[in-house]
């Protein structure tokens, strides 16, 4: 008896100690917070403004980093540290930075990626209404109100798109090199089918080549929009009773699937597609054919430039203004932002200063990039150090044009954003927190049927039934009548 | 009298026909265990092209060092997991040994009044852990040891079950009795822990510094979760991420001679099994050594006896 | 209290020699412990940090672990990592002790030396390098068995899309692995098997069957309990390594290699349903540690040294 309460006296005495030692840590970083704030404003350090973005880790992201923060300070006195997590693994790696509250100011976000709605509805993002107001007129002036709008999550802003294009345009695309060696003709092709003879000519003639690339993200085209980005929820383009389906039950779906199975067994598809994570030592090699990507205009270009062979293009399907369009490319604050205000600021001035977005895109003048004329540049070869997608940065049209862009690229885009048509569920935002846990289960399925069945890896005879029965148990029905009954709310509300 | 040895040996063996059954079935098991290993030297000297026809064989038509050639250009990428993965199997296993040969020597003295509170306060973490969500968040935001080489290092520093091992060779192969004439020469706690225990100690350490030594050069679970820096990946971790692209090596490169023509000559898939092969070497090499200290060490530790 | 802090001072010595490992236990151990109280919430981030996001987050009471009960997920992870952890249990069993016994009968024991460190080689590897190995067999365009399999006319199979195989392929990847290493350890034992036993049976006349019938199994048979009896304490808990990267993690496989472990690292990643992660990791301690408790007991009946505690 005693000898149980002296060894319990002294786990209590150690716990003491422990938490005193804890508190000590925790009380460490309190202080310094404190002292942030209550800095007075001429001395004011710079604040330092973690970004996340999307993107294949470059090199030289510090170095260039150290000279967007010299601007920075200058303007805003705000330094910048830039972290690029690859693309296979931003989603994730972002789902686990901000469930565990990592320190970070401003988040590359989207509607495919991490998703943007579902994220700002869970509270990662700070809703930036009054920020925007406040610091960022000049995002207001310059970025076409329709990504504003479109962005909105129940009426509230919670990111600053980037300004691009519009509508979301799938193309098919070709490894020219290969294309001008075999003479096709690509102004015939549009549809999945239409493209076999070419893979086919191209998988008898060029052994090593990959005729069709693609990694496990892909998913092929049917005209229907998605409800949630890569979820079997969708609505048909043109429908006019606003009916959610579950896509892998539509013919489109089925008819698509049997041919990707097709093209696969026939080795157009590499045979591990369903595990590929991601296409770039293709992509680097050139020993590939095709594959499919969303275009904007003068797309080949750009391609062109940064693979070092020339790329070309043709539609696979209509531009369509879609949520997964707008809210293609957003720059979130994040909820535990300690400089929301600063981030504000910094954003407002990415999407209006050229200099700066210049620098963020493309490096060092001279070190990565030399001006051509005040509004070309061009690559050094130093820019394989700092290859950046352009689209996740920011405002594109302050960019300074490739070597072959005519000057009046902006233009195209302009005209190129108001050619979109718009989807029939255009701003509207599913609420899915009623049906978190079949959400959960819903995607649990998705990750063990759908990379398998949209490369074609398994037969959609066979595979199809147990997918969808699988989502059904899951509770995908659920979450589709959710859906449906906030669409039909959304649809009187809007009167559409 | 050798010949009588002899004799009684023989009797303990079984018959020739037998014993050239059992040589075939423990050599071909033996050759199974290696067989992957040559395979994958073989798949990292073919050429590039040969396998993209041909797939991986045995006999390549063709062979190739290219991959090598390519590894050892964009050689500081190699380099630095080599240097890292060293860095933290070293720091490592010496604090681990630290921390365990202390821990396991304070519970194993019966003079010691807290030794029964010290042993549970260990065994529990054997019987109950909290997973491994609750264990990524105190590491990754109480202690903020993300992108850290510490992130790599203590959460493997220590094992209740390592504890256990070592406190019992402590109380079976070191003496009561020489520590008590350590204490009457009026030596203390520590003195006799440093100069008298230890050394008795050498072939337990031995076990449990291999033990952990593998542990830290075969992690590559701390990095997925904490690692998100280029340039802290340790080796097995930049193995898995040269498996869905190559590209890694290349871009932490700082051989700027590699140009975008270069790049598209690059021998993907012989590369990323020359990486393999460069990662097991130092382990083929070390572990006749490695085996040696197991085998003794096994007696020790988990039998007792 | 006086007398406590006397006590403190007389010992002092000792308890400054385990304080860093208490403080690593209390980090690494125990914090986490106080950390599963999420399972029992809707885990939300908040400003003020860590401790902050979990206690303010909502109660859900038992709502983690009903989801995680109410699809097919909790059966299939339970189903796969018991019976994976069965079938290495005892294949592996048999085979470590047939193998030790074997190389203990060899006449040259120079052959046996070179048989014993080729054995021992996988042991060494880590998963991802045996990932990279299976590919080099399992690859459907380039690898071995599917032009093994183009030698006899057949089809290639789909080795990463197709779930038949893989119980096989697990099975024998994973005694690949641990085979050798395991014979190392019990030959080791039927080493330090007194000599004079063999030769009373010799000169009884008893063959070479009966003798590792009659007294190498039953010399060995304290070490297999325990062995074993260590191995079942830990059938709750899967090796993450052979999960995860020698099936690449395709998605067509999960219904064979989905086990507890890559289910609570899959929520963490592709949900970030911390909570319902969680409670699958919580599931997993408590049923583990009423089978390591078990298991104990047992080995505590059996032999008492060899028990834990």
């Amino acid at each position: 008896m005693s000898k149980s309460k002296k060894s319990f006296s002294f786990a209590l005495a150690m716990l003491t100690a422990l938490t005193l030692v804890l508190s000590a840590c925790g009380g460490g970083s309190n202080s310094a917070e404190s002292d942030s704030a209550s800095g007075g404003k001429d001395s004011e350090k710079p604040v330092n403004l973690i970004w996340y973005t999307i993107g294949t880790p470059q090199k030289d992201v510090d170095k260039v980093m150290a000279e967007v923060s010299k601007y920075t300070k200058e303007k805003i006195n705000a330094t910048v540290t830039m972290k690029m997590v690859d693309w296979g693994d931003y989603a994730q790696k972002m789902q686990v930075n901000v469930a565990s509250g990592e320190p970070m100011d401003i988040v590359f976000t989207a509607a495919g990626g991490f998703d943007y709605v579902q994220n700002a509805r869970k509270g990662a993002f700070m809703e930036l209404d009054d920020l925007l107001e406040k610091y960022g007129q000049g995002i207001k002036k310059t970025i076409d109100p329709a990504f504003l709008e479109g962005s909105k999550v129940d009426g509230h802003n919670y990111g600053i798109p980037a300004n691009k294009e519009l509508p979301q345009q799938e193309v098919w695309r070709f490894n020219k090199k290969l294309l001008d060696k075999y003479n096709f003709d690509i102004t015939k092709v549009k549809s999945l089918d239409s493209i076999e003879p070419l893979l086919k000519t191209i998988k008898e003639k060029e052994p090593g080549v990959t005729p069709f690339a693609m990694d496990k993200n892909y998913v092929p085209y049917v005209p229907y929009d998605y409800v949630i980005q890569n979820l079997p929820m969708a609505v048909k383009l043109d429908t006019t009773d606003y009916k959610i389906v579950d896509i892998l039950e539509t013919p489109e779906m089925k008819q698509a699937l049997t041919t990707m199975h097709k093209y696969y067994q026939a080795g157009y598809i590499a045979p591990e597609a369903a595990t590929t994570g991601s296409t770039s030592d293709l992509m680097t090699s050139g020993n590939w054919f095709m594959d499919r990507a969303q275009t904007q205009p003068l797309a080949d270009n750009s391609w062109s430039a940064s693979y070092g062979y020339p790329v070309v293009s043709s539609p696979a399907s209509d531009p369509i203004i879609t949520n997964t369009s707008v809210q293609g490319s957003i720059m979130a604050i994040s909820a535990n932002s300690e400089h929301p205000e600063k981030a504000m600021e910094f954003l407002n001035l990415l999407n209006t200063d050229p200099v700066l977005r210049n620098m963020v895109d493309s490096g060092i003048e001279g070190v990565h990039y030399k001006k051509v004329d005040d509004k070309h540049m061009e690559n050094l070869p130093e820019s394989k150090n700092y290859d950046m997608p352009s689209y996740s940065l920011g405002n594109n049209m302050l960019l300074y044009l490739n070597p072959n862009d005519p000057d009046d690229k902006w233009d195209q885009f302009k005209k190129f954003n108001a050619s979109g048509k718009n989807s029939p569920i255009l701003s509207f935002n599913f609420d899915s927190t009623k049906v978190a846990t079949e959400m959960a289960a819903v995607q649990n399925v998705k990750e063990q049927f759908w990379a398998s069945l949209m490369t074609g890896t398994v037969d959609p005879e066979t595979y199809l039934p147990k997918a969808i029965a699988a989502f059904k148990q899951a509770g995908l029905d659920k979450v589709m009548a959710e859906a449906q009954k906030q669409l039909d709310e959304w649809r009187a509300a809007n009167n559409k | 009298m050798a010949k009588v040895i002899r004799k009684k040996r023989d009797f303990h063996h079984v018959s020739p026909g037998w014993n050239v059954v059992l040589n075939i079935i423990a050599g071909l098991f033996a050759f199974i265990c290696v067989f992957p290993f040559l395979f994958v030297v073989i798949i990292s000297l073919t050429d590039e092209k040969t396998l993209a026809t041909d797939g991986y064989r045995l006999l390549p038509a063709k062979w190739s060092l290219e991959a090598y050639r390519f590894v050892f250009q964009s050689g500081d990428t190699l380099l630095r997991s080599y240097g890292v993965t060293i860095l933290v199997t070293v720091v490592g296993t010496i604090v681990s040994l630290i921390l365990i040969s202390l821990y396991a020597y304070a519970i194993s003295r019966k003079s010691f009044r807290y030794r029964r509170f010290f042993s549970i306060f260990a065994i529990l973490t054997m019987l109950f852990n909290g997973g491994m969500i609750p264990t990524y968040m105190v590491v990754s935001q109480l202690l903020g040891l993300k992108d850290s080489l510490w992130a790599l290092i203590l959460p493997l520093a220590m094992n209740a079950f390592y504890i256990m091992i070592l406190r019992t060779f402590y109380s079976t192969s070191v003496p009561e009795a020489i520590i008590e004439s350590g204490r009457i020469d009026g030596a203390g706690d520590f003195y006799i822990f440093l100069r008298i225990v230890l050394p008795l100690s050498l072939p337990g350490l031995a076990t449990i510094g291999l033990f952990s030594t593998l542990g830290y050069w075969n992690d590559w679970f701390n990095a997925l979760l904490y690692i998100d820096n280029p340039n802290l990946v340790p080796l097995q971790s930049m193995l898995m991420r040269i498996e869905s692209s190559i590209q890694f090596i290349q871009q932490n490169s700082a051989n700027t001679s590699l140009s975008m023509a270069a790049l598209q000559s690059i021998p993907q898939d012989t590369s990323r099994m020359a990486m393999v092969v460069l990662a097991t070497l130092p382990i083929i090499f070390a572990y006749p050594f490695f085996q040696r200290y197991f085998v003794q060490g096994l007696t020790v530790g988990a039998v007792k006896e | 209290m006086a007398a406590f802090f006397k006590n403190l001072l007389k010992n002092k010595v000792m308890l400054f020699m385990v304080l860093p490992g208490a403080i690593w236990f209390f980090f690494f151990s125990y914090l986490p412990l106080v950390g599963t109280i999420v399972a029992f919430k809707q885990y939300r981030f908040s400003r003020d940090g860590f401790w902050a996001s979990i206690f303010n987050s909502k109660w859900v009471g038992w709502d983690n672990f009903k989801f995680l009960f109410s699809t097919n997920d909790a059966y299939t992870i339970t189903r796969n990592t018991l019976l994976y952890n069965i079938a290495f249990i005892i294949i592996g069993l048999v085979l470590s002790v047939a193998m030790a016994v074997l190389l203990s009968e060899l006449v040259g024991k120079t052959m046996a030396k070179i048989y014993q460190t080729g054995m021992f080689l996988p042991y060494f590897l880590s998963w991802v390098i045996v990932g990279y190995f299976a590919f080099s067999f399992l690859s459907m365009d380039r690898g071995m068995l599917n032009q093994i399999l183009g030698w006899f006319g057949a089809e290639p199979v789909q080795w990463y899309s197709d779930p038949k195989y893989w119980p096989y392929i697990l099975i024998f990847v994973s005694l690949w692995k641990s085979v050798g290493y395991n014979s190392v350890v019990y030959l080791a034992s039927i080493m330090g098997i007194d000599k004079s036993l063999y030769e009373a049976a010799m000169i009884d006349g008893a063959s070479k069957w009966q003798q590792i019938r009659n007294i190498t199994i039953p010399m060995l048979s304290p070490i297999i309990i325990i062995m074993t009896l260590l191995a079942v304490g830990r059938i709750f808990y899967a090796d993450f390594g052979l999960f995860y990267q020698v099936p690449r993690d395709s998605g067509t496989l999960y219904s064979v290699t989905n086990v507890i472990d890559t289910y609570v690292y899959r929520g963490l990643k592709t949900t970030g349903e911390i909570g319902m992660s969680t409670a699958a990791g919580l599931y997993q301690s408590v049923v583990g540690f009423v089978l390591v408790i078990v298991s104990n007991f047992v080995v505590r009946k059996i032999d008492k040294d060899s028990a834990l505690f």
